[in-house]
């Protein structure tokens, strides 16, 4: 086995233990807060090191094959998530509901096949790092409203374990969930913008309706609706965070699913 | 008014929008109406809302957010209405005199692709391993706007663009045998065959061609007696060397060498030689820029919207 992938396969353990001690610490009301960060950064330090030597070794970014695209949005969506866990003490605990679909994340890009694609020339351009980063951007920051949304889902069945009493009331993380699907919003709209700048001088049409510009614009229009529909029906928190996992649900599909099921020219990689 | 300026029928709007997309993506004859009639509804719905509710008026950010929405589905209309987009293949050598090979544009398109000149000078293009495409590297000679002649080098992102007009390489290029047609009556011509894109085609190098006063075609196909493409490794694209080429008229078959003539009754066709065709791609939309400020103002105005509405007050403070 490689030292990229012996090295990813390491980063992925720290980020299962980060993982298994939010849940253990929400379910049993300790907080091994500090323990969790630390793993959570050593994790994206060796991630990001296994993702430095593949780039090195085959002289261009994670951006073509089904193992370079997950690999690269894990590091990310942990990088994000991370942030959050760092910089809003309170929501904490809420990492618990964020790390399974991380691991769900890790489980397939255990399956997947590390082999190595074609760069092709319509990617060399600076508009793939900015289209890719505001689709990171907009990814991350819906996740942390999700980990917010399932806090208050938990408790909608009934679940007050002693981890989910320590957080905020159902109204302030509605608020807080609110504010980050905000921010992911005027991301996936930039991420729509620069894709299309993108897509003009790649393949000489700015929209063309094909899978992946379909799926990305179904999930704005879907963003659009949810925050429309929170204004026009006074919608209560388990609601509001039903719309949001559904939204991320629809994104999730769209970065991860259309790009490798469809057979049109935009399809991620080409 | 009140029910056309809702917020409810906005949220409806968009479900109708969505739900049109989704089912002209999935109808094999995607409906216009689908699509354009959401929209004209969300249209009616923000003007109406700016009419009825003064708070809407007063959110400056989020206000210029909407109408730039409209700006750029207006934007997208009218360049459905005056855009242009083709296809063009050139043989080395030939020069652009404005026609295309198949396009379609709106009907109220300005025409001014007879002013568009320019000369296709060959091309570089390098492969990978697998026989995958690398950067296509094609130089032309262009006169601008202003008639001056210049030589450039386009291909995949970077498009020539003059009088408007965006013109791309394509992954379509290939082989162009290239005759000199000369009648019984009138001056010679130069013209080529293109044979089928390649290597995407490389298996079947054949193509027909209907000389003036003849009902059936010629049939040209490319022997090629030396390894083009390397498919276990990198290579660039380039005419071989070792090649023939063979004509079927009327049944018989007959190798052609350069400078080979063939007599065809009206007329006699001279074989000249190998080269290259490249195919290109032609785009028109005055709207492009006008629809990225659009987009751009759009973002802005809904980050200055929501970092005003949240940084006004601590997420964990009651509303």
């Amino acid at each position: 086995m490689s030292a990229e992938l012996q090295i990813l396969w390491a980063a992925l353990l720290a980020y299962v233990a980060a993982g298994s001690l939010a849940i253990g610490a929400l379910v049993f009301g300790k907080r091994p807060e500090r323990a969790i960060l630390a793993l959570l950064v050593l994790g994206l330090a060796l991630h990001g090191a296994s993702i430095g030597l593949r780039w090195q070794r085959l002289g261009h970014g994670p951006f073509i094959t089904l193992f370079e695209i997950l690999s690269s949005n894990l590091w990310s969506l942990s990088a994000i998530f991370s942030l959050a866990y760092w910089r809003i003490r309170a929501i904490r605990p809420a990492a618990a509901f964020v790390m399974p679909i991380l691991f769900m994340m890790m489980g397939w890009l255990f399956v997947t096949h590390p082999g190595e694609g074609h760069f092709p020339p319509t990617y060399r351009t600076a508009w793939l790092w900015v289209h890719v980063g505001f689709g990171k951007v907009f990814l991350g920051a819906v996740l942390v409203a999700v980990s917010l949304s399932g806090v208050v889902l938990a408790r909608a069945t009934g679940w007050r374990g002693a981890g989910l009493a320590r957080l905020p009331a159902d109204e302030r993380l509605d608020d807080l969930a609110l504010r980050f699907v905000a921010a992911g919003f005027v991301f996936q709209t930039l991420m729509l913008v620069a894709g299309a700048i993108w897509a003009q001088d790649a393949w000489g049409r700015y929209w063309a309706w094909d899978p992946l510009e379909t799926w990305a614009f179904l999930t704005w229009l879907a963003l659009a609706a949810a925050l429309h529909a929170r204004l026009a029906f006074r919608i209560r928190p388990p609601l509001g965070a039903a719309m949001i996992i559904a939204v991320f649900a629809l994104a999730f599909l769209t970065f991860f699913g259309v790009p490798f099921v469809s057979t049109a020219p935009h399809k991620g990689a080409i | 008014m009140n029910a056309l300026a809702s917020l409810k029928l906005t949220a409806a709007a968009i479900a109708l929008f969505a739900a049109g997309i989704a089912g002209s993506y999935v109808a094999p004859e995607p409906a216009l109406w689908a699509i354009a009639a959401p929209l004209v509804l969300l249209a009616v719905n923000l003007a109406a809302a700016i009419v009825r509710h003064p708070a809407f008026r007063r959110q400056a950010a989020l206000l210029v957010f909407h109408l730039a929405l409209g700006a750029l589905a207006l934007l997208a209309a009218a360049g459905q209405l005056m855009s242009l987009k083709g296809r063009v293949e050139l043989t080395t050598g030939e020069a652009f005199a404005g026609q295309l090979l198949e396009g379609e544009h709106g009907p109220l398109h300005l025409q001014r692709l007879h002013r568009v000149w320019f000369v296709n000078e060959g091309f570089e293009i390098d492969y990978a391993a697998n026989v995958k495409r690398g950067e296509t590297r094609n130089t032309i000679r262009w006169r601008d706007e202003a008639g001056t002649e210049r030589v450039s080098v386009i291909g995949d992102q970077t498009p020539l663009v003059v009088h408007g007009y965006r013109l791309y390489t394509t992954p379509n290029k290939g082989f162009a045998p290239v005759f000199t047609w000369q009648p019984e009556r009138g001056a010679a011509r130069l013209g080529s065959v293109h044979l089928p894109s390649f290597p995407a085609w490389h298996n079947v190098q054949s193509a027909e061609w209907t000389p003036p006063g003849r009902a059936r075609p010629l049939t040209f196909t490319l022997h090629l007696e030396e390894p083009v493409v390397v498919p276990d490794g990198r290579w660039r694209l380039r005419l071989p060397v070792r090649h023939r080429l063979e004509v079927e008229l009327d049944g018989a078959r007959r190798e052609l060498a350069p400078g080979a003539l063939i007599d065809l009754g009206a007329g006699r066709l001279r074989y000249e030689g190998l080269t290259t065709w490249m195919g290109y791609q032609v785009f028109a939309d005055w709207t492009l820029p006008w629809m990225l400020a659009a987009a751009l103002l759009a973002a802005a105005s809904l980050a200055w919207h929501f970092w005003a509405r949240f940084s006004a007050r601590p997420w964990q403070e009651e509303a």
